[in-house]
């Protein structure tokens, strides 16, 4: 009878996941979101229902009710005002939903993080009391019960909602099409809100009912919930009752295979999968599944590239490299070479994250794909490296340690693969969803097995029997980065870089044309697992231990937002990021930068494209400040407010001031100009030259420091002109050209603003 | 070297109990432009995208020479010389004109791997010949350097056009490639198409417009109910009465 007893049990876990998964499929029905925050929206509920209960002493009926019927409702109407209502209103795509909801979970998890801290509540009272029902000889719990009843509740009211109710036909109408049942008077919005409401509730349900059983900490708690994903695979994101019997059943399931013991080599393999059937069945369903037609296309992944940002008119002169930038980026890395000896020490991490984000900005930014599994592969390489280098792996013999790290990332190359592989064929954001689970996969079968990972040391690096000091440590990470922003480089330019645009900007038109999108895309994704198994072995030498927190899978979900936010298409936003992750977590207590990922990821729904956007048009605005500023008095022939876009014929200059202009600056203008070919040799010069003159006349001496900047800047903002205009080549962007307007075309019109556009190429 | 000939040999596709497209066998020999009419739910849009390879026959086969392609992706048939364009332009939106058709002419291989390590990051002077040749023959230099997110419907189609012919394709299958387009862009259209096809180019053209198909097509298939009804020059066609009357109900052919 301890099958009975065993089922029982399951069923109270089985019932719990049910009920997630009741309401993400309620969320996504109503909205099309696919709600990656239910599990930071369960912790967080989870977490203000133990303050309530446990800290302000209320009574725990008056903290449940609180969190579950004020709390839960009331996150989810703001979340649909404030953040998805705008995303449904121009029409986002599936993936920019899933990105903005991931927002959302980091947030959430941020808060958690930043007022509990990351430590584990193990004093969570439970709603229900702990009293069980006898019938014959066994107990069933009546927190069990109830969430039964309210499973049943939930169901039928949904379905009576839904069939028999003005309010369920509209929802209705407005899954099957927004807009158009807008247009025939269904308040869209009402029932949006009602569907996200009735999401977190549930949600907040299933964290309240949880945090009891498991220990309530941010991560743990919303993964458990992340992983009720595999109830609305099984249901296709269709059926509420094949969701309920899927939980129920995993949950049965589960608890039954504790009661077999399997001895051998196999032990541990048997005893992880008894305690983690649900992700291994949401991997196994995404895989067997043909194709999740449910999950929609996932519509432009381009859309979180900085060309979406839109006030440029997303040409691809924003693709081109910002010097500032890039300046930027490269003092950030060096600057810790002078650093005393503790403070070099924490920013090892840097060059290490900086790496795992390049993987995610080469899958995400250049082939348009959202890969949520990164930590999994950056793991799997730190684990492989330090095998590598102690005691040897798979029949390659031990290697010394900077081989096994180069060694070491490339092995992770079949992995991913193998996991690519299946997920590339099918359509939409399944990709998301099976990296999510090959994470949480393999960190719970591998990066958690003390048999695998328990006796992992890291060991000094050695070259021909030098200890690497720290320093020389930090230019090996450097040199690791060089490799990372080498393949990002080639990945981005000549044929196959253009390929891979034409991938991202339209896959049918792309296959149209010949270019093997499926080989394409795999081709990326792979590159992608090196990169990040690079970036890991490196995180692990870095922290000169291996843990297998650093690698769990909600980290994925954080990473993947951290580099939506720094511009998913700017390999130095990847850096920017990693250092300022890096800065925030030295100097903040810990989960202060997840906080400020999660804030910053919502404010992406105010400024598209990134803080990469957002930093290129700042530095854009500066330069044109400094532009005017150094314009002499009266030496100009244009008036002050020549920025404005006036078309181009009328700000047109006489050809020599027009090569001044462009190769100089508005400084330049008044100074003869040779020929134009000497000009264009030294494009970056004359612009501090310039500078120094106007300087001078002003009565300032510029410091070196100072020139080479303005100079910079100078070069940034304006490019070398139209040297490379004449011959355009395969990967240079001539202009950024207006149809209405097709006397520039060829061209380019010559006004301040026009060529400050333009970046250098 | 002759060109390949396209044949769709007793094509079959399914839809639950609907059959859209009912064994139907059509060829698109080179040097002619081969018209695919009939009215709405004929079946003509589901046998286009059986012979692109988008969707995949329940029996029959794709014939392009001597070569089954029944069974392969659409990618695949493109490198093998059989290149669509669609209804809704699918340029890259991102790029320039020019790069846009240097993406057509430079995927006949596949060896992407390679351009990790630095291969093809270097110009080839004789892709950009072609791409150049191509852009003069269709009076597009000036707008080689447009970012094609900006450019308008009727400059669209053409730059889609142009991409394809970069490819070199034996057989060019058109989706309605005259939806909005005014009346001298589909002339000046029109005079393209048999350009191309004199150059030995097979064309197949699938149109609402059916004056344009009778007007520009040297063969024309009707389709009505996922059948082929007629099949001929275009002036057989026009007279065939069962045609007659499917349009004359419709009341759309004049």
């Amino acid at each position: 009878m301890a099958s009975v007893d065993l089922a029982i049990a399951g069923l109270a876990i089985g019932a719990i996941a049910a009920l997630s998964g009741i309401g993400l499929l309620v969320t996504y029905r109503t909205n099309g979101v696919l709600n990656l925050a239910q599990g930071g929206i369960a912790a967080l509920v989870a977490y203000l229902y133990r303050e309530m209960a446990v800290v302000w002493g209320l009574p725990v009926w008056l903290s449940a009710v609180l969190s579950l019927a004020v709390l839960s409702p009331g996150i989810g109407v703001a979340l649909e005002r404030f953040v998805f209502r705008p995303l449904a209103r121009r029409r986002a795509s599936a993936a920019e939903s899933l990105v903005a909801s991931l927002g959302v979970m980091v947030l959430c998890l941020g808060i958690c993080a930043g007022i509990w801290g990351l430590g584990a509540q193990t004093d969570t009272p439970a709603v229900f009391p702990d009293k069980s029902v006898s019938f014959g000889s066994h107990h069933i719990g009546v927190d069990t019960i109830s969430t039964l009843v309210l499973i049943v509740i939930a169901c039928v009211a949904l379905s009576l909602l839904q069939n028999r109710t003005k309010f369920g036909r509209q929802m209705r109408a407005v899954v099957d099409d927004r807009q158009l049942a807008e247009l025939s008077s269904v308040p869209a919005d009402r029932v949006a809100a009602a569907g996200w409401a009735f999401g977190t509730t549930l949600a907040g349900f299933t964290g309240v009912l949880l945090a009891p059983r498991i220990s309530l900490s941010p991560y743990s708690l919303s993964l458990v919930v992340l992983e009720t994903f595999a109830v609305v695979v099984a249901a296709r994101l269709v059926s509420l009752p094949i969701a309920v019997l899927a939980g129920l059943a995993i949950g049965i399931l589960q608890s039954e295979l504790t009661q077999f013991t399997v001895n051998g080599s196999l032990a541990d393999l048997y005893r992880t999968l008894g305690s983690n059937l649900f992700v291994v069945v949401l991997l196994v369903l995404l895989l067997a599944i043909p194709n999740l037609r449910e999950l929609g296309d996932a519509g432009s992944a381009g859309s979180f590239s900085s060309r979406g940002g839109g006030e440029d008119g997303g040409t691809v002169a924003e693709r081109s490299k910002d010097l500032v930038w890039r300046i930027a980026g490269v003092v950030m890395l060096l600057a810790p070479m002078i650093f005393a000896s503790s403070d070099l020490r924490h920013a090892f991490m840097v060059p290490a994250l900086a790496l795992i984000f390049l993987s995610i900005v080469i899958v995400t930014g250049y082939s348009g794909q959202v890969s949520l599994g990164v930590a999994g592969y950056a793991g799997l390489g730190a684990v492989f490296a330090l095998k590598l280098a102690s005691t040897g792996l798979i029949g390659i013999p031990r290697l010394p340690g900077l081989l096994a790290i180069l060694v070491g990332a490339i092995l992770v190359a079949p992995i991913g693969l193998i996991t690519g592989y299946p997920a590339i064929r099918r359509r939409g954001l399944t990709l998301a969803l099976v990296t999510f689970a090959v994470g949480a996969v393999v960190d719970r079968f591998v990066f958690e097995q003390s048999s695998l990972t328990g006796n992992l040391i890291v060991n000094p690096l050695h070259i021909g029997g030098w200890e690497l000091g720290d320093k020389a440590f930090y230019v090996v990470e450097l040199i690791g980065l060089g490799l990372g922003l080498l393949a990002v480089r080639n990945l981005h330019r000549g044929r196959l870089g253009r390929a891979l645009l034409a991938v991202r900007d339209n896959n049918g038109g792309a296959a149209a044309v010949g270019v093997d999108v499926r080989n394409l895309k795999l081709l990326a994704f792979t590159v992608s697992s090196v990169v990040a198994g690079l970036g890991g072995a490196l995180l692990a030498y870095s922290t000169s231990s291996f843990s297998s927190d650093a690698f769990q899978p909600i980290q994925s979900l954080l990473w993947f937002t951290a580099v939506v936010v720094f511009g998913a298409d700017s390999a130095i936003g990847a850096i920017v990021g990693a250092a300022f992750i890096v800065a925030i977590d030295v100097m903040a207590p810990s989960g202060s930068s997840t906080l400020a990922v999660g804030i910053l990821a919502l404010v992406l729904g105010w400024l598209p494209g990134g803080l990469a956007s957002a930093v290129r048009s700042l530095i854009r605005f500066v330069a044109e400040q400094l532009a005017d500023q150094f314009i002499e008095p009266g030496a100009s022939t244009r008036v002050p407010g020549a920025s404005t876009r006036l078309p181009g014929a009328s700000t047109r200059l006489p050809v020599p001031a027009q090569a001044g202009v462009a190769y100089a600056g508005s400084a330049a203008a008044s100074v003869p100009v040779p020929s134009v070919p000497a000009m264009a040799l030294g494009a970056g010069l004359p612009g501090s030259a310039a500078a120094d003159r106007v300087a001078a006349d002003r009565g300032l001496a510029l410091t070196p420091f100072g020139r080479t900047l303005l100079g910079l800047i100078r070069a940034a903002s304006v490019g070398p002109g139209p040297a490379d205009a004449d011959v355009p080549t395969g990967s240079s962007r001539p202009l950024d050209i207006r149809v209405d307007r097709p006397t520039t075309v060829g061209a380019g019109g010559y006004n301040s603003r026009n060529h400050v556009e333009r970046g250098p190429r | 070297m002759s060109r390949a000939e396209l044949r769709a040999v007793g094509l079959v596709r399914r839809y639950g109990g609907l059959t859209a497209v009912d064994h139907v066998d059509m060829s698109a020999p080179p040097g002619l432009i081969t018209g695919l009419i009939g009215p709405n739910g004929a079946g003509k849009s589901t046998l286009f995208s059986l012979l692109t390879g988008v969707e995949q026959p329940d029996e029959g086969q794709v014939l392009l020479g001597d070569r089954d392609i029944t069974r392969l992706r659409p990618d695949k048939r493109s490198r093998l010389g059989l290149v669509q364009t669609f209804q809704v332009p699918s340029l890259f939106t991102s790029m320039t004109v020019r790069e846009n058709l240097l993406v057509g002419v430079e995927n006949r291989r596949r060896d992407y791997a390679g351009g990790l390590f630095g291969s093809g990051i270097r110009r080839n002077d004789r892709y950009e010949q072609v791409v150049d040749d191509m852009l003069a023959s269709l009076g597009l230099t000036d707008l080689a350097g447009a970012v094609c997110g900006s450019l308008p419907t009727g400059a669209l189609r053409l730059v889609e056009c142009a991409r394809a012919l970069c490819t070199h394709p034996d057989v060019l299958l058109l989706d309605e490639p005259a939806s909005g387009l005014d009346a001298t862009e589909t002339e000046r259209f029109s005079q393209l198409l048999r350009r191309i096809a004199d150059a030995g180019v097979a064309i197949v053209l699938v149109d609402h417009d059916v004056d344009l198909v009778f007007t520009v097509c040297d063969q024309v298939y009707a389709m009505v109910g996922g059948k082929v009804v007629a099949h001929g020059d275009p002036a057989t066609v026009r007279s065939n009465p069962t045609v007659q009357s499917v349009y004359l109900a419709q009341g759309s052919m004049t």
